[in-house]
């Protein structure tokens, strides 16, 4: 695209981002100042091929290559001309013949092959279909129509779409406060079973909110409304721990002075001492560690 | 071994089997018989494969006219080479047991480029190039051609091949891809189209997905397979990504400016011929007037890149007239060009629906969806008139042609998004046309409905309902297995928390956050001290991994935690990836072993597998969501929502889910390995995630396993790892995991074993 130009005063794309580039039937291109310049007058012949041309006849190009943009011109007066639709023809094969003629007639006028026969053909073809041209012009072939049908469901289908998401937003909405106001109701009709609430919709908001309130009410002060609860259950029975170490049984605590391994560590001073620190108990942990994880595993 | 399933005789090659293999066979025969499509789940290393193979083999053998054929598909070609030595492992047995050779015939297909023993076109490096090459060598008018003139190169090895063997089919055996080649050679045929032709009288065929799924390929190859086939689609993860990606086309600033010198050089080609020889357009013409059903039958060789899926009511229909001479033809091509060029050119992103994008091209450039609707087929009808040997250069032009074909198609099911930039460079303008598919039950509709029985199968395929939703076919059988274990020898851990109490997770708000990444580093560094050998740790993106590694490095984590072990990293360069790979496995073997990191999605983690000590421990840091950005993803969720009733987020959940799965399942493959699997991220201890876990991992996630601190982690690891490096024999494992015949049989036994599979 950049390096697009007006082929008269040179500019390109590149240089002046905002140009703007024109092109007429001719299919030859013209920056809009250019433009501007050369017809002031209204009416003057291409630069590059003499063809006279109007002013108004000027459209912004639409594609990089000018005789696209030519092409689709003659292509879209030559439609309206020649409009006959698949069920105007007895046969598939006629209308594609049909459609092949269409397509010449196009190609002729766009690359300037025998213009003045072709342009005496339609103009014959129209003579002779008038009243075709005249019933078709409203009617759109069969693909457009279905086309059309599908954009419509399309449309259709999105905003039932919208409406369906809208409802469901609703719907949450409303069941949100309808919790909301049966959780406060409920609290209201008896505040000692507010903890048993609490514990049952921990999540609701209204909860948090309700509670929050009350603390500012009692301007933070741990003053409890809750009734203390009371928590049955089986009684807790205690069951020695049973350390699996896969090492050899390491002496108790008392006899390690006995055995001499206090022996072998510093003996507490009596600062240490102070606070219930006897030097058995730094032992007796050093000694759990080294003989534990010796042995193999079993099973 | 022998077995009886319900009443069908099965050689099992091997001594032992694993009880759910002998319960996956139960399903699996079941689906058989009620000539269905089934869903089942089984963790890698159990011996999927041979269980499949096996029982399918079998069924065809005791019931040659219900079942003819085993299509076998996989994703790779190491797992398809993987596949054929299971089966010829299998058929020595049968030939061991029954003392008769029977007269089974198996091969693997593959590209041109794995099969080709022409000497000059198989040194070519890409497959594009080599399928060009051998398309200018053997279509039949460069061969037309070499009989007047016979200095024209032609392949020697097709030539033969053409004039002798169609008509002697390929003895009874096993193929690999290698064998195939080594009987060519051997022959002098070309192994490629001996493969391809032979797999229509094949009782198994083993290839790659995209000869079913990718409507390209599977028009030219698995046309005329024969519908009482059973397809099977292994490691099938995946499959709904692949079946979208067969179907979208991407168009870029470059493939138009391709196209259009593509559409330059048709012009002059047709200027020079219409001088020199007129009457092959005219003969051309001539064939386009009757109808493309006749074009439609020429010669293997010519249909080289064939269109995308038409109705078949299309095919029968005539060209239409507008496009039906080849200069018009151009015209339109030209026409359709400018247009995309000019949508290219939008500021702001454009997202629309296929109806909408013909209206508007009606509009601007007068173009009708009929003629875009043979688009394709008109192009390649248009390449062959031309002669053109270099089909490879004409991809472009094809690309746009097929774009024409299936956006005049389906007014469903696609969505069209035009982006002028890249999101992460917006100042670049980088215009991209996406034409995504969002369906993937398009693609593979054809095959659920063609063959009789189709399997779906993977190691992680949780949760099970999910995917005939997607797919859109309803099976017969659903069914997840677990392993069956002697020891526990996988320890999923979700850690949580960091050892400051730091919640760990790699959520959009905290991950540029400096005690997360601190914690992450902690993990790895901890646990690389306690893991002998491999660690791979997996990353959720790229960009992430490259975010943390260079903050590691900077709080000096990188260099403590190589005190213990190497570190590799994954890039996007394949090659230096597999570079990194083989560099990882040889300091495994050695020393203190590595630590790879890798990203989940990426190459690593879907292919590679780490047995034993390749892969001690796996850790995924995060989890693995996609970039839920993007706008074809968007527009995929929509999609879901509204047709098949997925909510986004279980959507995005499932399949964050099952990356991570694949990424974790990469380090147990098989019952004499083990592993850690750590999921180092919060949000993997919430039941609608857990949920969503392959069930022979949840089931070893137990309550205390679920918010873990680094520390308490590491714990349960060493006790964990001191435990499984105690010897394990085999028979240990017989009675338990490990069955022998007798045991099999057995009554509780049998009891046991109908409660493996978890029926949904």
């Amino acid at each position: 695209m950049d390096e697009q130009g007006c082929p008269r005063c040179k500019t390109t794309k590149y240089r002046n981002p905002s140009l703007k580039l024109m092109v007429n039937v001719c299919g030859h291109t013209l920056c809009e100042n250019c433009v501007e310049m050369l017809f002031v007058r209204g009416s003057s012949n291409c630069v590059q091929c003499d063809t006279p041309l109007r002013k108004s006849n000027f459209r912004v190009q639409l594609f990089e290559d000018p005789t696209v943009d030519k092409e689709v011109e003659i292509r879209k007066k030559v439609l309206k001309i020649y409009n006959k639709r698949d069920f105007d023809f007895p046969s598939l094969r006629e209308y594609n013949d049909y459609l092949e003629q269409v397509e010449d007639i196009v190609y002729n006028l766009t690359n300037n092959v025998d213009v003045e026969n072709t342009k005496l053909r339609m103009e014959q073809y129209q003579r002779e279909n008038r009243d075709v041209i005249q019933r078709n012009k409203a009617k759109l072939t069969r693909e457009q129509e279905e086309l059309e049908e599908l954009l419509l469901q399309e449309q259709q289908s999105n905003e039932q779409r919208r409406l369906e998401v809208l409802q469901e937003e609703q719907r949450q909405l409303q069941a949100k406060r309808k919790n909301k106001q049966a959780l406060l109701d409920e609290l209201v009709r008896c505040t000692r079973c507010m903890a048993v609430c609490m514990c049952n919709d921990k999540s609701s908001d209204a909860i948090s909110e309700l509670h929050y309130d009350r603390c500012s009410m009692s301007d933070r002060q741990t003053v409890s409304l809750q009734p203390v609860t009371k928590i049955e259950d089986v009684l807790y029975h205690y069951r020695p721990l049973q350390v699996e170490t896969y090492g050899p049984p390491v002496p108790e605590l008392e006899q390690l002075g006995r055995l001499g391994y206090l022996n072998h560590v510093r003996a507490a001073v009596t600062q240490d001492t102070a606070g219930g620190y006897t030097s058995g108990l730094a032992c007796y942990r050093a000694i759990q560690d080294a003989f534990s994880g010796l042995f193999p595993l079993r099973g | 071994m022998k077995l009886n399933i319900e009443g069908l005789l099965v050689y099992f090659p091997y001594d032992y089997i694993y009880p759910e293999q002998y319960s996956y066979m139960l399903e699996l025969k079941r689906t058989l018989d009620a000539k269905g499509h089934g869903v089942l789940e089984m963790p890698s290393g159990t011996g999927k494969t041979i269980s499949l193979l096996s029982l399918i083999v079998a069924y065809q053998r005791a019931f040659p006219l219900e079942v003819t054929k085993l299509i076998y598909c996989s994703r790779t070609v190491p797992e398809i080479e993987k596949v054929v030595e299971e089966l010829r492992k299998l058929m020595e047995f049968y030939t061991k047991e029954t003392g008769e050779s029977n007269n089974f015939l198996a091969l693997a297909l593959s590209s041109r480029k794995n099969l080709c023993i022409h000497p000059e076109v198989s040194s070519l490096r890409f497959g594009k190039e080599v399928d060009g090459k051998c398309h200018s060598l053997t279509a039949s008018y460069v061969r037309a051609q070499h009989h007047s003139n016979p200095n024209l190169p032609v392949c020697r090895f097709y030539e033969e091949f053409d004039s002798v063997g169609r008509q002697v089919p390929l003895p009874a055996g096993i193929y690999n891809l290698d064998d195939l080649k080594a009987f060519g050679r051997r022959k002098g045929w070309c192994p490629y189209y001996l493969a391809r032709y032979s797999i229509l009288h094949a009782n198994i065929v083993v290839y790659s997905y995209h000869y079913l799924l990718d409507p390209k390929i599977a028009d030219l190859v698995s046309k005329e397979l024969a519908k009482k086939s059973v397809v099977v689609f292994d490691e099938a993860h995946n499959i709904d990504n692949v079946c979208i990606d067969s179907m979208s086309v991407n168009i870029t600033r470059r493939t138009l400016d391709r196209c259009q010198t593509n559409v330059d050089t048709l012009q002059n080609t047709i200027h020079k011929i219409k001088e020199t020889d007129a009457a092959k357009l005219r003969e051309e013409y001539r064939r386009l007037v009757e109808g493309l059903k006749e074009a439609n039958v020429a010669r293997e060789t010519d249909i080289y890149l064939a269109n995308p899926v038409l109705p078949d009511e299309i095919l029968q229909e005539a060209v239409p007239g507008s496009i039906r001479t080849a200069e018009h033809f151009v015209g339109f091509m030209r026409r359709f060009l400018e247009y995309l060029k000019s949508r290219l050119r939008v500021q702001h992103v454009v997202q629309e629906s296929a109806p909408q994008f013909l209206k508007d091209i009606f509009e601007k450039v007068c173009i009708d969806r009929k003629p875009l609707r043979f688009c394709a087929e008109r192009l390649q009808s248009l390449l062959r008139t031309l002669e053109i040997a270099d089909i490879a250069d004409f991809s472009a032009v094809t690309l746009i042609s097929n774009f024409a074909t299936l956006v005049s198609t389906y007014s469903q099911g696609f969505t069209i998004i035009i982006e002028p930039f890249e999101d992460r460079t917006p100042t670049i303008a980088n215009p991209v046309l996406h034409f995504s598919c969002m369906d993937p039950s398009i693609a593979i509709k054809p095959v659920f409905q063609r063959f009789q029985s189709v399997v779906i199968t993977s190691g992680t395929l949780s949760p099970l309902d999910i995917y005939p939703r997607i797919l859109d076919f309803r099976p017969v059988t659903m069914a997840s297995f677990t392993m069956t274990l002697a020891r526990t020898c996988l320890c999923p851990l979700i850690v949580g928390r960091g050892n400051d109490q730091v919640a760990l997770s790699s959520k959009f708000e905290t991950r540029e956050d400096f005690a997360v990444i601190r914690n992450y580093g902690n993990l790895l560094l901890e646990m690389s001290a306690i893991v002998p050998d491999g660690i791979v740790a997996f990353f959720t993106s790229y960009v992430y991994m490259e975010n943390i590694v260079a903050s590691w490095y900077e709080q000096g984590i990188l260099e403590n935690i190589q005190r213990n072990k190497l570190i590799f990293i994954e890039t996007q360069d394949a090659a230096e990836t597999s570079m990194a790979l083989e560099k990882y496995q040889e300091a495994c073997e050695n020393g203190r072993g590595a630590i790879l990191l890798s990203v989940a999605r990426g190459k690593v983690s879907e292919g590679i597998d780490f047995v034993h000590h390749y892969g001690r421990a796996v850790i995924m840091f995060g989890v693995p969501y996609v970039y839920t950005q993007s706008r074809i993803l968007k527009a995929r969720l929509e999609y879901l929502r509204d047709q098949f009733q997925i909510r986004e987020n279980d959507f995005l959940t499932f399949d964050a889910m099952r990356h991570a799965a694949q990424c974790v399942g990469r380090a147990i493959r098989g019952k004499t390995d083990y592993g850690l699997m750590i999921f180092a991220d919060k949000r993997y201890a919430r039941a609608d995630k857990r949920g969503k876990l392959p069930r022979w991992i949840q089931e070893h996630i137990n309550d205390g396993s679920l918010n873990l601190t680094v520390d308490e982690a590491v714990q349960l690891s060493k006790h964990f790892l001191r435990q499984m490096a105690q010897p394990f024999r085999q028979e240990d494992q017989l009675g338990l995991s490990l069955l022998t015949l007798e045991q099999l049989e057995s009554e509780d036994m049998l009891q046991k074993i109908t409660q493996i599979a978890h029926q949904t």
